[in-house]
């Protein structure tokens, strides 16, 4: 049966589903407790199962963090969530050295297996230190997991599938898309870690959107099919490991690609995704320059219409989709 | 002095020519006559032999640089002579000069100016996308050949003539706006780059080549009569999709043309018949199966002689490239079991004769007077209101004989 949910209520359903199945999970976090947490995604979760597992954590991510992945090594299956994705610079040392690097140092002989959960991305008027889209800094280390779900049904699938996993999962969640209402299975099902999703099929250019970036993908592409030009979106979903063989595939059907992502632009996910493309045998294919697509060079304006300006928008998207098919990139 | 070795001019349509490998490596030992280099043309790989006899240096054309025809792409120094400064880096794909001569000393390097002069006209400045250069690739296209119509001049895919649909496998380039098409059928034991020359007096024209079955890429059913030949064209034809085209034949080709022709009138806004078969009983059987099974160089040179008037146009280097491309035995087997089919005994065993007393659409024979292969008073059968061109000193491909003349014709309509 599936009904329609919001995403941040797709998150809390997993959470009650892997609370009350195994007594291992635990939530942990700043005001995820009694306030519901930062964004209200835990909700009234502590009054079925209790402080002691959903706890909350004193303002000092370092510590909560440092817990998180000592009670992972140790044989709990810790939650962690983060109020802003920003406060992760004050966590990465058990993130980056700890979390990710303990299996390796131990020769295998234990894993972490933890879950972090990011509100990540702009738009909500939180300026410079509070909608920061950083989930390619820790795409970059060797041992995490990164995962960007769009939509409610992912979000759920995607906790899900992180809370099986052995090892640290880092799910970064879009701020905007909270509300977002859309299908949502009822039970336990899981999205594959690793997996893209085809949003549209199209023959004339490969989109590939993590994130928000998708839904304004899709706007666009809606748009641009009144056009005649017949975009596939693809929703990359994980960033780390990425799912090859689905944006290889694409692109070898369409011989075009942007890539569209709000963090910025330089050296980020869209780097790593033309790269891929040009380093396979999927560059023969290429029929026009790939383009990115990207958040601009600064810091998230607080100026709310500078804040749309700093991040793809679908009239950037349509635009460049246009130039690119109609041969003028 | 040094020996200069050049790239030379292996084939009449070649203006530039790619190193495909060194047999010898700088500062190795060279004898004149063994092979020293091997090259790629637009239609065939040669292997060219050595200018000189000494030490090679001076390697400016490595494997893979492509390099117009006459431009110098290494020295040969004899026993004891002293190896002057290396030149620095070839003159790729410029404009060729006059051949050096072999006693010059070795010219001075271009200057960085004329590098990036030459190269935004040639090979060197072009740009192609990924997509495009593997479906040239693939089509065996040179992508010099092609117009890109992407920003600054990209050639993208869309600019890659598509691979046959049709067993007549039709090439298309040049314009495709406004003007009517020239469609170009090419003849027995030929194939649509004999068209080469003429198409380039032609200028920009839209331009579309059809092959004939048993030819190039198409060896593996061969018709077995001219009517079943017919048929075929016809039907590649119309799978063309073309409303109104300028018709050129050639030979077989020609006959094939005047068959289309008969059957789709209304399509051919103009015919032009250059050394056309079927009007007439005889042709040079001899030549036809010469031609169509030597199967190498010494056999095939003096039969390809006798297509031209003036055999210095069949140079050895020529026959050599054009004995590149049927080194496939298979080609050679499947125009032998067409010549057979067509040609029984030396004898045309079609007669479209009736067939030229229909077509009502402008209409013109172009014959050389010096045809060897088919008589050019076959063409006095024609009715009165076909016009009839003849060509002194010409033999049986006027077209590549005479190339400036026939495009002169072609353009008197406003083809």
């Amino acid at each position: 049966m599936s009904r329609e949910l919001s995403y941040a209520e797709a998150i809390r359903e997993a959470m009650d589903i892997a609370l009350g199945e195994d007594e291992r999970v635990i939530l942990m976090g700043e005001d995820i407790g009694v306030y519901g947490g930062a964004f209200q995604v835990t909700g009234d979760l502590i009054d079925k199962y209790g402080p002691d597992r959903v706890m909350d954590t004193p303002i000092s991510e370092l510590g909560g963090a440092g817990v998180a992945v000592g009670a992972a090594m140790t044989g709990l299956r810790p939650i962690f969530e983060f109020q802003f994705s920003d406060f992760a610079t004050l966590a990465m040392e058990q993130i980056v050295n700890q979390a990710a690097k303990v299996r390796y140092m131990l020769g295998g002989a234990v894993s972490i297996p933890l879950v972090m959960r990011f509100p990540a991305g702009s738009g909500t008027g939180a300026a410079a230190q509070h909608s920061q889209s950083i989930e390619a800094w820790l795409a970059h280390v060797p041992g995490l997991k990164v995962v960007q779900p769009a939509t409610p049904h992912d979000a759920k699938g995607l906790l899900l599938a992180a809370l099986d996993d052995p090892d640290p999962v880092m799910i970064f969640e879009h701020k905007l898309l909270y509300k977002m209402k859309g299908a949502v299975p009822e039970g336990r099902y899981t999205v594959p870690i690793g997996t893209a999703e085809l949003r549209r099929e199209g023959s004339d250019v490969t989109i590939v959107a993590t994130s928000i970036m998708v839904h304004k993908a899709l706007e666009a592409a809606k748009a641009l099919a009144e056009d005649g030009i017949d975009c596939e979106v693809i929703d990359l979903r994980t960033i780390r490991p990425i799912d090859r063989e689905t944006v290889l595939a694409s692109v070898r059907k369409t011989s075009r690609l942007i890539c569209v992502y709000e963090a910025v632009k330089t050296l980020g996910i869209g780097a790593e995704i033309s790269a891929m493309v040009a380093e396979s045998d999927a560059f023969d294919y290429l029929d026009a320059p790939i383009v990115r697509l990207g958040g601009a060079e600064c810091p998230i304006p607080y100026n709310p219409d500078l804040e749309k300006a700093a991040v793809p928008q679908v009239p950037d998207i349509i635009a460049a989709t246009r130039d690119l098919v109609e041969g003028r990139r | 002095m040094p020996v200069v070795v050049i790239m030379p001019k292996v084939d009449m349509d070649m203006s530039h020519g790619t190193v495909s490998a060194w047999h010898v490596a700088a500062g190795g030992a060279v004898t004149k006559g063994d092979p020293l280099f091997d090259i790629e043309t637009d239609k065939a790989a040669m292997e060219v032999e050595s200018p000189g006899t000494g030490t090679l240096h001076h390697i400016i054309a490595n494997i893979g640089d492509t390099v117009a025809i006459g431009e110098p792409i290494a020295w040969i120094y004899a026993e004891g002579e002293a190896v002057g400064d290396a030149p620095q880096g070839p003159a790729k794909a410029a404009e060729a000069p006059a051949p050096a001569d072999k006693d010059e000393p070795p010219t001075p390097a271009p200057t960085p100016d004329q590098i990036s002069d030459s190269a935004q006209n040639g090979e060197t400045g072009l740009r192609a996308t990924p997509l495009a250069r593997r479906l040239a690739r693939e089509r065996q296209l040179n992508l010099s050949d092609l117009r890109g119509t992407g920003p600054r001049g990209r050639i993208q895919a869309q600019d890659v003539p598509k691979k046959a649909a049709t067993p007549a496998h039709p090439t298309s380039k040049g314009h495709t706006t406004g003007q009517t098409p020239i469609l170009l059928i090419h003849g027995f034991a030929s194939d649509p780059a004999s068209w080469a020359r003429l198409e380039r007096e032609l200028g920009q024209r839209h331009i579309i080549r059809m092959e004939l079955p048993a030819h190039g890429r198409l060896t593996g059913d061969v018709p077995d009569s001219f009517a079943d030949l017919a048929r075929r064209m016809r039907d590649a034809f119309d799978d063309l999709g073309q409303e109104n085209v300028h018709l050129v034949g050639h030979s077989l080709g020609a006959a094939a043309a005047l068959a289309i022709a008969d059957v789709r009138p209304r399509q051919i806004a103009s015919l032009t018949l250059i050394s056309p078969a079927g009007l007439g009983p005889e042709i040079n059987g001899a030549a036809i199966t010469g031609v169509a099974g030597a199967p190498r160089v010494e056999s095939l040179g003096p039969w390809l002689r006798t297509l031209a008037h003036d055999p210095d146009l069949i140079t050895d280097a020529y026959v050599r490239a054009i004995m590149a491309q049927r080194q496939n035995p298979a080609v050679r087997q499947a125009q032998l079991a067409l010549a057979d089919a067509v040609f029984p005994d030396g004898v045309q065993a079609f007669d479209l004769r009736a067939a030229l007393d229909r077509v009502d659409m402008p209409t013109r024979i172009i014959w050389g007077r010096n045809d060897r292969i088919i008589p050019w008073k076959h063409a006095l059968s024609a009715p009165g209101r076909v016009s009839l061109n003849l060509f002194e000193r010409t033999g049986h491909m006027p077209h590549i004989e005479k190339p400036a003349e026939i495009a002169f014709l072609l353009r008197q309509r406003g083809e």
